[in-house]
């Protein structure tokens, strides 16, 4: 490897560094907050070394690694995740029962697989970089040890995500026997010319795509979806919800587009029928949900549902709705379980919606970020979630796709109804009742609420003024 | 390397492994059995793999394998690790017994 290979790779470097500093920091004794503080710091340093004035990208590291623009975008959404996660945690993990020293190390073993799974070009990289992303979610899911709700959601994710890897690698193994090579690049080349797709390929990227489904959990494979955002710890559910996701959907995208399998009329069909399925399942699981994790669990089943539309006309111009969409979903979803967190006590997660009955008239600026939350996750105006849904319609504007834009404008008005039903909550009528302890507000609330606070004002930001992002993302795709 | 001739026998060999594993997930309520279906699953796909390997007299199959050996080590190790705080918290491997969220 040359030096310009290290440069650039370095935030997945200092990530790897990141989880070896962590543990030496825990033998040295170091307390909670020297640990938070310290990761931190390494997740802004990994964030600085993020564009590389030195290396013009795009920069080949083969065979395994490619980083684009587009690898470099996904992976800042990692780590902008992976930072307030880290953040969350602090308030969420003091003076619980269970140490939350190594927990630093496994969020850093995450984001660093979410971000090879960004970079990758080639089997053997999506493979890994899956893996060491998933089995360091096994241990943050049931990381609460004495919790049988996270002890269960920890085994079923193991269980289904296993089975799940087995389906991708035998996909995986099944192309390769059909192409013989395992690059995508390498692969597209092989079956360009093909007038059809070869059996034993469709069978295997069928089989593929059942795997990447069960990660994406996306309808028929959405079923651990709702048990584990329920079970796991709130930070390790906004790690699922955006970490996990970005991740996969990254090494999704750049398969697709390396093999032009959407040009094959039979491939976009099976898209599009997944992204249908989700959206419409997605929406309709949560009408009746009360308690706001699983709420949100459907949800991103049905968000997860939008951007595959995007994959489905295979153009440009839907890729780059696609990414606008991500970057407005995970800032949603980082502000939604935010607020999650900050009104959690030490013993109870404040996950049902009644606990959120009247907020607004004792806790204004929680409510009124969730409010906003909410709003761009519904895709009411002035939201980010608005802007990336208009695209993503615009994008599907066309003869042969009326049906998708149908189904998206019919989910998002399905959608409108459980969103705007937590809004009413916030606001409606304070509870006779007055047991609920109120929280202690420490420096560290104070640091969190307001971090969040700047996430929801950068939603509306980008609803109001969207075209410095839309032209940012036109920069990568044109690459 | 020099080719095996009867590559088919093999992936047959393997297809008929991962759904021996799909079968025992599906089926099995005990926890353990279910891990051990699901690493017959994986272990179809090595099997694939070097097959694949073996036909295009290339490494990387055998590569693929040894990645997919560590990969399923390190997931029983968890998995032993949660099976063991299961039984200390229910005192059962049933997945049924142990099921409380739904919903």
């Amino acid at each position: 490897m040359s030096p310009s290979d290290y440069i650039c790779l370095l935030p997945l470097i200092i990530l790897a560094l990141a989880s070896v500093i962590v543990m030496l920091v825990i033998v040295a004794k170091g307390s909670h907050k020297t640990i938070q503080f310290v990761s931190l710091a390494l997740f802004a340093l990994a964030f600085a070394s993020l564009f590389p004035e030195a290396v013009p990208l795009p920069h080949a590291v083969p065979p395994l690694l490619l980083m684009d623009r587009f690898g470099a975008f996904v992976i800042a959404l990692i780590l902008l995740s992976g930072g307030v996660v880290c953040l969350l945690s602090y308030l969420y993990f003091e003076g619980k029962e269970e140490g939350p020293k190594e927990y630093y190390l496994l969020l850093f073993l995450c984001s660093l697989g979410g971000g090879i799974l960004a970079i990758s070009q080639h089997f053997i990289s999506f493979f890994l970089g899956l893996e060491i992303l998933t089995i360091a979610l096994y241990a943050l899911i049931a990381y609460l040890k004495s919790r049988p709700k996270a002890i269960e959601a920890g085994i079923k994710y193991l269980v289904l995500a296993a089975f799940s890897s087995a389906f991708l690698l035998m996909g995986m193994a099944l192309i390769y026997m059909e192409v013989g090579n395992m690059s995508f690049a390498g692969m597209s080349g092989a079956i360009r010319d093909a007038p059809s797709l070869p059996p034993l390929f469709l069978a295997g990227l069928t089989m593929l795509l059942v795997g990447v489904g069960f990660k994406l959990a996306v309808v028929p494979f959405h079923m651990w979806a709702a048990d584990v955002y329920q079970g796991a710890p709130i930070p390790v559910t906004a790690l699922i919800a955006t970490v996990s996701k970005a991740g996969v959907l990254a090494v999704l995208i750049r398969l697709f587009l390396a093999l032009e399998v959407l040009s094959f009329p039979r491939a976009a069909l099976g898209i599009g029928l997944l992204a249908v399925a989700s959206i419409l399942v997605g929406n309709i699981l949560a009408l009746q949900q009360k308690n706001i994790k699983r709420l949100l669990a459907y949800s991103s089943i049905a968000h997860l549902g939008y951007m595959l539309v995007g994959f489905v006309p295979g153009t440009r111009q839907s890729f780059e709705s696609l990414s606008f969409y991500l970057v407005s979903y995970i800032l949603a979803t980082l502000t939604a379980f935010g607020i999650i967190a900050c009104r959690s006590s030490k013993s109870e997660e404040s996950e049902l919606l009644k606990d959120y009955q009247g907020l607004f008239w004792s806790h204004p600026k929680e409510a009124l970020i969730l409010t906003i939350s909410m709003l761009s996750l519904a895709g009411i105006p002035l939201t980010a979630g608005f802007t990336g849904k208009f695209y993503l319609l615009l994008a599907t504007l066309e003869p042969d796709y009326w049906a998708l834009a149908f189904v998206l404008v019919l989910g998002s008005a399905v959608g409108l109804y459980y969103y705007l039903r937590v809004i009413t909550t916030l606001f409606g009528s304070y509870p006779i009742q007055e047991n609920t302890p109120s929280l202690p507000v420490t420096s560290f609330y104070i640091l969190c609420l307001s971090l969040i606070g700047m996430l929801a004002i950068l939603t509306i930001v980008l609803g109001i003024f969207p075209s410095p992002l839309i032209e940012y993302i036109r920069g990568i795709w044109i690459s | 390397m020099n080719t095996p001739d009867n590559i088919e026998s093999i992936l047959l060999l393997a297809a008929l492994l991962f759904c021996i594993g799909m079968a025992g997930v599906m089926i099995r309520k005990n926890i353990l059995f279910m891990l051990l279906s699901v690493e017959v699953m994986l272990n179809a796909s090595g099997l694939a793999f070097i097959a694949a390997g073996a036909y295009w007299g290339q490494p990387d199959g055998q590569v693929m394998f040894l990645f997919i050996l560590a990969m399923a080590a390190a997931e029983v190790s968890i998995g032993l690790a949660l099976i063991l705080q299961i039984y200390h918290l229910h005192r059962s491997l049933d997945i049924d017994k142990i099921k409380e969220m739904n919903g």
